[in-house]
């Protein structure tokens, strides 16, 4: 994934604007063969959000039970590191989604 | 008029001793060799590829490709991901249509199998959208979403969907050009491991090379009975799947399809053979409602119980195997499936020759359903 800093720094308005938003699952999976960049977060669930405003939103699900993985499931957009990269990449930030 | 004049496509696999250059070569020497053409008959190249940039660096397409094949005509490089190959031959039927060229050469190549599957994975999310990506999505997971979707709207089991697979397979077993020719059973789908859930290994088509390639003309420069383009139609939608109204239906299929019906005349139940882009089973089970050949909610129940296999369904879907089985080069799938259809409308796809099949369809997807190209041909 290309993550420059400048791409980054545009990204931030878009980050500010979604945290604490509520939402419900409504398709998830679990990826267990990722892309490069997230080798070592595998396996992962990525999920579909409906916000509480009607807007569509992908991202990862954290601090997930199996329980968790269910239509209808309501989840709040929370700050998460995007990927552990090696040590001398950018430490990029992102929207990940947590079950309430 | 446009004549499908010759056609050809390499074996589909791990194509290890050849390089892009040999595949388009030998494709293209095939489809000439088949049309009874010379290569200096060609007026210009249209090259269907999606990953040489990502994997290979490598641009500059259309010059590369007619380099090796000697010509010096225009030669253009077209890109819609997975529908790259579909889009090469609309692109040169429009560059007949224009009155530009007379005669002209589609060709669909693409080497994934140099890559490890993690460079190939991440490659491939180029089609997606950056908020996919960013999600650390792939396309497996991205159909994945789809199919948990739609088992969840229609109460269908995964068992149904992997009938799918298991018909592919069968049709790929009579196809000495597929990448897998071997039948499977349902229980070895769902004994296969898990990749996105709820979609298994055997739910998805390979990593492949191959090359495939189609000469069309204006006129009937063959001596015999040429099949015809009677419809070649693109629609576009959103790049990300989330961004849509409907996970269980791709609108740019529907409204490809329909301009397409419409151009060549004919209605869904018309159509006796088609090629499907099932890059993954819930792909297909998804296309063949949008295309009209099922009702909504019934296109897995319908695959599973023969209603599209050989020699049992009125509607053929993919005797070359399809994408699963035959193999998916991204670039060169689109490209195939016309040839796969004209053989089948010459009657010369021997063992798993559709009978007395006049009308076919092909159906190439790129993305997630960003972008739909539907060809209609007929004999």
């Amino acid at each position: 994934m290309i993550t420059t800093p400048v791409k980054l720094w545009r990204r931030q308005k878009e980050v500010a604007r979604h945290l604490g938003r509520e939402g419900k699952i409504i398709s998830w999976t679990i990826i267990r063969v990722p892309p490069k960049a997230f080798l070592n977060e595998t396996p992962y669930p990525v999920v579909i959000v409906k916000m509480e405003n009607g807007e569509k939103m992908i991202g990862q699900l954290v601090d997930w039970q199996d329980e968790d993985l269910a239509v209808g499931r309501k989840v709040v957009a929370v700050l998460r590191r995007l990927f552990s990269g090696d040590s001398e990449s950018i430490i990029a930030y992102y929207i990940k989604f947590r079950p309430i | 008029m446009i004549h499908i004049l010759g056609v050809a496509t390499t074996e589909f696999g791990e194509l290890w001793k050849k390089s892009p250059r040999a595949l388009a070569k030998q494709a293209a020497e095939g489809a000439l060799e088949d049309a009874g053409l010379k290569i200096s008959d060609i007026d210009a190249l249209f090259v269907g590829n999606m990953l040489a940039g990502i994997l290979g660096n490598q641009a500059n397409l259309g010059s590369l490709f007619a380099e090796e094949l000697g010509l010096s005509v225009p030669a253009i490089r077209v890109e819609g991901a997975c529908a790259s190959g579909g889009l090469a031959l609309h692109s040169g039927v429009n560059g007949i249509l224009s009155g530009q060229y007379k005669t002209v050469l589609a060709l669909g190549v693409e080497k994934m199998t140099d890559s490890g599957q993690d460079e190939v994975t991440t490659g491939l999310m180029a089609a997606g959208s950056d908020s996919e990506r960013m999600a650390g999505a792939t396309f497996p997971g991205i159909y994945a979403l789809m199919a948990q979707a739609y088992l969840e709207e229609f109460g269908i089991s995964e068992e149904t969907l992997a009938g799918v697979s298991v018909k592919n397979h069968y049709h790929g077993s009579l196809n000495d050009k597929a990448q897998f020719r071997r039948v499977v059973t349902v229980e070895d789908v769902m004994s296969s491991g898990r990749i996105a859930d709820p979609l298994k290994l055997l739910d998805c088509s390979p990593i492949s090379d191959g090359a495939s390639a189609v000469v069309i003309s204006s006129e009937n420069l063959r001596k015999r009975k040429p099949v015809y383009v009677s419809a070649s139609e693109v629609a576009t939608d959103t790049l990300a799947l989330h961004d849509r109204k409907s996970f269980t239906s791709l609108s740019s299929v529907v409204r490809a399809s329909k301009n397409a019906y419409k151009k060549a005349g004919i209605s869904p139940s018309d159509v006796d053979v088609s090629e499907i882009h099932d890059c993954f089973s819930i792909a297909e089970a998804i296309a063949v409602e949008d295309l009209g050949f099922s009702k909504r909610g019934e296109g897995a129940k319908d695959i599973a119980t023969g209603k599209m296999t050989l020699g049992k369904g009125k509607v053929i879907t993919n005797p070359s195997g399809g994408l699963k089985a035959c193999g998916h080069p991204v670039g060169a799938t689109g490209i195939k499936q016309i040839v796969e259809i004209t053989q089948q409308l010459r009657g010369e796809a021997g063992g798993r020759q559709v009978k007395r099949a006049k009308i076919g369809l092909t159906h190439n997807v790129g993305g997630s359903g960003a972008v739909a190209v539907i060809h209609i041909l007929k004999n």
